[in-house]
């Protein structure tokens, strides 16, 4: 075999090596035809990745069984559905989970993700009985719920908290892939620390423009590694699992008198606990309530399709406090914080929407 | 461009090299007895999860890096045996590896964690981020040596090359082979193993992103000779450092930042101009790919 051939062979072969598909059944709970049957579709990063899809995740898990994953109760009641999910192992591989669902007669379908919003498109016009959701696009169709969150609102709030913690005046941003919507956090982050400290830098890195981009945590503290050797001292990271490579990042940076020299800022999910004492909140995006309203609208007959937006008026985006992290913003931040997010609300203040035409 | 090239430039071209260095020489000793090994991918993968798994459950990386090793030997056997015992295309074999290995942790950290191809994240004091470095630096001038200064290295080097040969000379064909694939499984092994247990502190989905592809581009880029191939790795780390430390930094003269997607071509783009410009005819083992029939 000469080597052109054999070189050939190689690359299409790699081409096709991220060909499977992560198929999980949750607990066999009897297929009783009477209950609401919910489907969900995460995204590529998978529902562990202590993030986004782990948001969703919590979201339909508390819907089920009224607990959060990890098994403490999650405050709502559990709506007797039942609840299968997908993790597709590829982008070719949503619109067949999707279809999976729709052909046995799924009564909602959620997709979660940007990515998802042509495929929910396509396939919700083939089953136009069939009720679905998608987190974080938009579509117009009459059987299809979107549900949108303003990132650029919470993203001020940990931007004003981050440039009142840097003690260089420098920040960073870490994204994953480079869209839009993460512009979208990028764009209220950066405004919002320049509301308190206008001559601030704001140094911004993605990890990757395609949606390897998510899962790639090395690369995420390598990025993480280079804004600190250029002095920002607060990184926001949205970027999936890459994120956690700026976790990472810090810890390594270490503490003076205890204390961190450098912090990160969760997203999505509540990151606190992740490496406690390095990071300095997180924005947390409520994909589980928004996706747990959803299912609750089902399961009552109530659903609507069209846009869903949860802004911090909706409690669907904020910053997360909690026993990790009490000790490491100032009181007068807070203070500034919460009073920042009342004017928002108020209209007072208005962030910019980056995704916004 | 002060803010560019800085000391971290070359530790962060270090710290991505060493991963690409690692597969890279696996690879070196599995080809150059004679069988290809597309599987470096997932070898890294089966060391990444394995390394993270093990050090998670027992506290102790030095463990974590062992359980990598025996699980980067764990699916070489399995490429050596169907490629050298039953004489299966061994492009195939390797990407039928790759395609289970993507998979598999994702099954096993199912079981073990009820996650889905994630691992428990580790404190830093579970985490070896400069061991595998280190190893990694003295792998190069140690492999040179086994290659072209031990009776092993040329035997290894005349069953990938001629290998009725050194048959008729008295060489098990197989018994070479089996070890030099065996060897690439320890290597890659804690080339993954570095990834989720030295460079990061968990093991992801997917991790390893194409690095074990990018080790063997390096491999056949430094002509399958190990000081060539690791410069090549080094070439790899460097650019892609560049394009970290890039990002946000270099401006357009307008002012404006330069597109991510440009930057991030980077890598690519100086990979083709060295290929094309200086690296020359890369020849391969002569009986790579060639399963040995005995007469």
């Amino acid at each position: 075999m000469d080597r052109f051939t054999l070189f050939l062979r190689a690359v299409l072969l790699c081409v096709l090596v991220p060909a499977g598909t992560a198929c999980h059944r949750q607990r066999d709970s009897a297929d009783d035809p009477s209950r609401i049957h919910v489907g969900i579709v995460f995204d590529i990063g998978g529902k562990d990745d202590r993030s986004f899809n782990a948001a969703a995740f919590a979201g339909v898990t508390c819907a089920e069984t009224g607990k959060w994953p990890k098994g403490d109760t999650c405050g709502k009641p559990a709506l007797e559905i039942v609840l299968r999910d997908i993790e597709p192992g590829n982008p070719t591989s949503i619109e067949p989970a999707m279809r999976a669902f729709a052909e046995r007669g799924y009564d909602l379908i959620i997709g979660v993700g940007f990515a998802q919003a042509p495929i929910v498109e396509t396939v919700a016009k083939d089953y136009p009985r069939i009720h679905f959701a998608i987190v974080d696009g938009v579509s117009e169709l009459p059987n299809v719920a979107s549900l949108i969150f303003k990132e650029h609102e919470g993203s001020y709030l940990v931007g004003l908290v981050a440039a009142r913690t840097s003690r260089t005046g420098i920040i960073g941003f870490l994204g994953g892939m480079d869209i839009g919507l993460i512009h979208r956090f990028e764009k209220g982050y950066e405004e919002g620390a320049r509301s308190v400290n206008p001559n601030i830098r704001v140094i911004q890195n993605y990890v990757g423009v395609t949606d390897a981009a998510w899962n790639n945590p090395g690369k995420g503290k390598e990025l993480a590694l280079a804004q600190i050797g250029k002095g920002a001292d607060v990184i926001f990271t949205a970027a999936g699992n890459s994120g956690l490579g700026a976790f990472d990042a810090v810890e390594q940076a270490g503490r003076v008198n205890g204390r961190a020299t450098h912090f990160v800022i969760g997203v999505d999910s509540n990151q606190n606990m992740v490496k406690p004492g390095f990071v300095l909140t997180s924005m947390v995006k409520r994909v589980d309530n928004a996706v747990y309203a959803i299912v609750q609208d089902v399961v009552n007959g109530k659903f609507q399709a069209g846009i869903h937006v949860y802004g911090l008026g909706q409690d669907g985006v904020g910053y997360s406090m909690d026993q990790y992290n009490k000790d490491l913003m100032a009181p007068e931040t807070v203070r500034e914080a919460e009073d920042a997010k009342k004017k928002i609300i108020a209209g007072q203040i208005t962030v910019t929407d980056a995704m916004a035409k | 461009m002060r803010e560019l090239f800085t000391a971290s430039l070359v530790m962060s071209t270090l710290r991505l090299a060493t991963p690409l260095v690692l597969a890279a020489l696996g690879g070196l000793f599995s080809e150059r007895a004679g069988v290809i090994n597309i599987a470096l991918e997932g070898i890294m993968l089966a060391g990444a999860f394995t390394a993270a798994a093990v050090t998670y459950a027992v506290g102790n990386p030095w463990v974590g890096l062992l359980g990598g090793i025996g699980a980067g030997m764990l699916i070489a056997a399995i490429h050596a045996l169907a490629c050298i015992r039953y004489k299966a295309d061994q492009v195939v074999t390797g990407t039928a590896i790759n395609i289970l290995m993507f998979g598999m942790p994702g099954f096993l950290s199912g079981a073990f964690f009820l996650s889905s191809g994630s691992t428990p994240q580790l404190p830093k004091e579970q985490l070896i981020p400069y061991t595998p470095m280190v190893m990694a630096g003295l792998l190069v001038p140690l492999t040179w040596y086994v290659l072209y200064r031990t009776p092993f290295g040329l035997r290894l080097r005349s069953v990938g090359e001629n290998p009725a040969a050194a048959d008729a000379a008295g060489v098990s064909v197989p018994l070479i082979r089996y070890s030099g694939v065996l060897v690439s499984g320890v290597l890659a092994g804690i080339g993954g193993a570095y990834l989720s247990i030295g460079q990061s502190s968990l093991f992801t989905r997917n991790m390893t992103s194409g690095r074990g592809f990018i080790g063997l581009a390096a491999l056949i880029f430094g002509k399958w000779r190990p000081v060539q191939t690791m410069l090549a790795c080094v070439l790899f780390g460097f650019t892609e450092a560049v394009s970290i430390q890039m990002q946000g930094v270099v401006k357009l003269p307008s002012g404006e930042d330069i597109p991510v997607q440009f930057i991030q071509m980077v890598p690519y783009l100086l990979t083709i101009i060295v290929l094309a410009g200086f690296i020359g005819r890369s020849r391969p083992p002569r009986a790579l790919g060639l399963p040995y029939e005995k007469e």
